[in-house]
């Protein structure tokens, strides 16, 4: 929610469902894995902003007509997120019943253009462009995705996909939006969803889930936390990665970025428990695409195919200034993973997910996954080719992508994504204490990266 | 309510009932023919020469021969002079919603359980409801009612009637050829909407039509409206030589969805959907050879007179002053004694005189005779090959499926829009005959009984004859899914 007294930018005017084309086969379930189950209350909402409305033409009569064509298409293809939530037949886990209700979409308008807005709100004002409604106590008249359609003054759109992190992780959820926009340009998919997997490359998890009930409100965190988003361009980073490359030749912007940030926060750090000298974050990878791991999990593979484990490293290596052995730690750390799933960090105490140390999630599987280089959420273009294109104009590529969470409760996040451009550069996603916040922007080293600001509230 | 027949279907006695009854059909229904046999014989065995004498000796004039032959001219011109024109139906088009409009129940029930969150009943009579409404997953609603709440503005409504009213013309237009210059009649019929201009005048509008048109707009009249323009624009076309008419049957859902809670009001909302269609009748000769049905009877039947039947379709506002359209637990009663009114009216138009002669006979030993003697239905199906029954819903056309003792594959058409289309109100039967031509089953000479019900509480009828058969794939609405049907729609859909 927006500030007390800061009146919010953005108004929702309408609240419709979306139905697929074709109606699903009754019947139908899909049984949410363990590791989907686990992530219980968290959401995810992610926004993708561009700088026209592609649906304002098209064969129907009104933009918000045309953008149901595309959609009720492309939701044949996804029976899952058009069905609810139901318990399993043994009062057990979840599951999801593909009953054929159909996505909630809301239109909303904003009271400011693109760029004003990318310059000027916060993450708390963002959220108000993926508005959200708690799991209530019966979910089975409850759409677990939300999609919003927000208009700016200058025409440009964004649109907003909110969903609890049980149906979907966030390259699920970017690859809806991208079969969406290749649906409405082409009428093929480039990433056919899959929904089950070969049983031996099923999400496992080494600890059992804790039991989940229905969402409620999360206790607010103790202190107050802030989030910015800095857009590193690829010189920037090429020179970080060119630091760091002596001791880890194989470094990827994820790391030597995650290795920057953490010396900086490692500060502020609350100790770890068992050894006053070691310092912990969480990280959390995705294990799909062909990063080097044993099990194979498709890009399409639609659910949570997470890996979250906790890498911990002597204090003073952090402090030393020592950038390249950090990036070296995790580096290896991300590769050695063994799979999808919560993952021990040294043998001790179980993983829990985005919490409680930092976590930090990295998205390097969604770059180069693209021939062109580009990075799959920015792939995702709109284009009018095979309808009634009057002015014949080609879709544009998004302006930006962001990606949040919700109810996470920890000592922070690090989202690391990639940018517009093709190459190194990364929008880095940071939610710390403010103070931290405020600390970490004044820093001169980071300051020197130039990173330009968005989402952050005016900073 | 008639009563089954004692014997079980296939016994020696129902068998040999069955040969007995096909001999007494075929010897009265051709008793004409037969009566002229005897009569030929004697005549050939006359022989020719005998003939011309007979005729020699009436000793004729030529005077005499002239008159007579003048008399049979002028009897024969009053004769073709007062006969009713042919009205012959060109062709007819049916709406196809977008698929963005589809409406799954489980989509429906979330919507009704947000809305009426506060009344739980409610929402439960509604999944009864649509649980043994005998609709499908595809059945279509307006863009207004899908939002939560709907918004069902006037503009909105123009929208739909818009949209469905000039999707409908276009497609007919298109289909026919004809030039909207042309058209010198234009009828259409909406029930519950009927804003100022009228949809008519919108048509006009649209189309340009001419400024001699002869327009009309009929509102407020229910699902029977359809086959009351067709009945108006027969009229007309009587009265108008060399014309063509175009009639515009829909019914517009936006205005008219029950935002309250009372369970009679509610259930409209589970029934109607989405629908319309233009049809284009002409009385011109050159029209005979491509039209592809002419227009035999229409009967009209109302009931209003009865207070019971008068009120048992009527809107009003509920407790809350929302309004909505009332329908009475005496529906189904009061539809089949309009049912019998009206068949006791066509009957004698259209069956065949074996069972006219059959009805009589029974008739006249109920009164005279035996008043307890078994009422004899007669047999619909020797006088049409096909049926169409509004798709008012599943408890209509159960109950006319009994009454006329009609099998399944005659009620599929009506079944199966139902399924498909939902209640589509005045366009119902469009719907259904697009089925039985989509099938194949259209032949030449082929005679249809279109059924009508509507508040008031009207029962018409309308009977078709086809003109040529109509060949497959037809286009229309049901191209893309005529491959699946007929289904098999069980008795309760559990959601």
């Amino acid at each position: 929610m927006a500030e007390e007294g800061k009146r919010s930018r953005v108004k929702v005017e309408s609240i419709l469902s979306v139905v697929s084309s074709n109606p699903t086969r009754p019947g139908k379930v899909h049984k949410l894995s363990l590791l989907d189950q686990s992530m219980g209350p968290h959401t995810i909402h992610i926004v993708f902003y561009y700088g026209s409305n592609p649906f304002s033409d098209g064969p129907m009569s009104s933009d918000l007509e045309n953008f149901r064509v595309s959609l009720s298409d492309v939701l044949d293809e996804y029976p899952v997120v058009t069905g609810r939530l139901t318990r399993g037949p043994d009062g057990g886990g979840w599951q999801v019943k593909c009953n054929d209700a159909g996505v909630r979409v809301l239109q909303a308008r904003v009271d400011a253009t693109v760029d004003e807005w990318l310059r000027s709100a916060d993450v708390d004002e963002e959220r108000d462009l993926t508005v959200w409604e708690d799991m209530p106590l019966d979910p089975s008249f409850w759409s677990p995705f939300r999609i919003q359609v927000n208009n700016f003054k200058c025409g440009g759109l964004a649109i907003g996909l909110s969903c609890t992190h049980m149906h979907a992780d966030i390259t699920s959820a970017t690859l809806l939006i991208k079969s969406w926009a290749d649906y409405h340009s082409t009428q093929t998919l480039t990433y056919p969803p899959i929904f089950t997997l070969p049983t031996h490359t099923h999400p496992q998890n080494t600890t059992t889930p804790p039991p989940h009930s229905p969402t409620t409100n999360t206790t607010p965190p103790p202190t107050k936390m802030a989030t910015v988003t800095m857009k590193f361009s690829g010189p920037a980073v090429e020179k970080c990665l060119s630091g760091a490359r002596s001791q880890c030749p194989d470094a990827t912007p994820f790391d030597v970025l995650v290795a920057l940030l953490w010396s900086k926060i490692a500060h502020w750090q609350e100790p770890h428990t068992a050894d006053d000298n070691k310092r912990s974050i969480s990280i959390c990878t995705d294990s799909r695409g062909n990063r080097g791991q044993k099990t194979k999990i498709p890009l399409g593979y639609f659910g949570n195919a997470l890996s979250f484990s906790v890498l911990t490293v002597e204090a003073d290596e952090l402090s030393s200034g020592k950038l390249g052995q950090v990036c070296e730690y995790v580096h290896r750390h991300v590769v050695d993973r063994a799979g999808p799933g919560l993952v021990d960090g040294d043998g001790e105490d179980p993983v829990r997910v985005y919490g409680p140390q930092i976590t930090c999630v990295s998205t390097e599987h969604l770059v180069d996954a693209e021939k062109n280089g580009e990075a799959i959420m920015y792939s995702a273009v709109f284009d009018n080719n095979n309808n009634n294109n009057k002015n014949n104009i080609k879709g544009e590529k998004p302006l930006h992508v962001s990606y949040s969470y919700g109810n996470v409760v920890g000592e922070g996040l690090i989202v690391v994504v990639p940018t517009a451009e093709v190459g190194p550069g990364r929008a880095v996603t940071v939610t710390l204490p403010e103070e931290q916040i405020d600390m970490l922007c004044k820093d001169q080293e980071i300051l020197d990266l130039e990173g330009v600001m968005v989402i952050s509230g005016g900073r | 309510m008639p009563e089954t027949t004692a014997a079980p279907p296939n016994s020696p006695t129902t068998v040999k009932l069955k040969y007995v009854k096909l001999v007494y059909q075929y010897l009265v229904n051709h008793i004409l023919t037969l009566a002229l046999i005897p009569l030929l014989l004697s005549l050939l065995r006359v022989g020719p020469t005998e003939i011309l004498s007979l005729y020699n000796s009436l000793h004729l004039n030529p005077v005499q021969i002239l008159c007579s032959a003048f008399l049979a001219v002028l009897i024969s011109t009053v004769y073709f002079m007062s006969k009713p024109r042919s009205i012959y139906l060109v062709d007819y088009s049916c709406y196809k919603p977008p698929v963005t409009c589809r409406v799954p129940f489980s989509t429906f029930m979330e919507h009704s359980r947000l809305i009426l969150n506060q009344n739980p009943k409610s929402v439960d009579f509604q999944m009864r409801i649509l649980e043994r409404s005998g609709l499908g997953e595809e059945t279509c609603l307006p863009p207004a009612i899908h939002y939560i709440p709907p918004t069902p503005t006037m503009e909105a409504a123009r929208g739909e009637a818009e949209l469905v009213i000039f999707s409908s013309i276009d497609s007919l237009m298109h289909k026919t050829g004809i030039k909207p210059k042309d058209i010198d009649i234009l009828i259409v019929n909406c029930s519950l909407f009927s804003p100022t201009p009228s949809l008519s005048a919108m048509v006009v509008n649209k189309y340009k039509l001419r400024s001699n048109i002869k327009s009309y707009n009929l509102s407020g009249m229910g699902c029977s409206a359809g086959l009351i323009s067709i009945d108006l624009a027969r009229d007309l076309l009587q009265v108008h030589p060399n014309s063509n008419a175009l009639v515009v049957s829909t019914e517009i859902i936006t205005p008219n969805y029950y935002q309250g809670s009372e369970r009679a009001m509610l259930l409209p909302n589970c029934l109607f959907r989405m629908g319309g269609a233009a049809v284009l009748l002409s009385n011109k000769r050159r029209d005979a050879a491509r039209a592809k049905y002419r227009l035999v009877h229409v009967v009209r039947t109302h009931k209003g007179a009865d207070d019971k039947a008068y009120t048992c379709v009527y809107e009003q506002e509920d407790p809350q002053g929302k309004v909505g359209i009332n329908l009475s637990k005496d529906l189904m009663v009061i539809a089949g004694e309009a049912l019998k009114s009206n068949i006791t009216t066509i009957g004698p138009l259209v069956l065949p005189a074996s069972e006219q002669l059959l009805f009589l006979l029974t008739l006249i030993g109920r009164k005279i005779f035996n008043p307890k003697w078994k009422a004899y239905i007669p047999d619909f199906k020797l006088a049409f090959e096909h049926f169409c029954i509004h798709a008012g819903g599943r408890a209509v056309i159960d109950e006319l499926q009994r009454n006329l003792q009609l099998s399944a594959e005659h009620v599929e058409a009506s079944r199966m829009t139902l399924h498909r289309f939902g209640n589509t109100s005045s366009s119902s039967l469009w719907y259904e005959l697009g089925y039985i031509e989509a099938k194949g089953r259209m032949k030449k000479g082929d005679r249809v009984w279109q059924i009508a019900f509507g508040s008031g509480f009207k029962c018409n009828s309308a009977v078709w004859k086809c003109n040529r058969t109509i060949k497959t794939p037809a286009d229309g609405p049901w191209t893309d899914c005529i491959h699946r049907y007929p289904v098999h729609i069980p008795e309760i859909v559990k959601l």
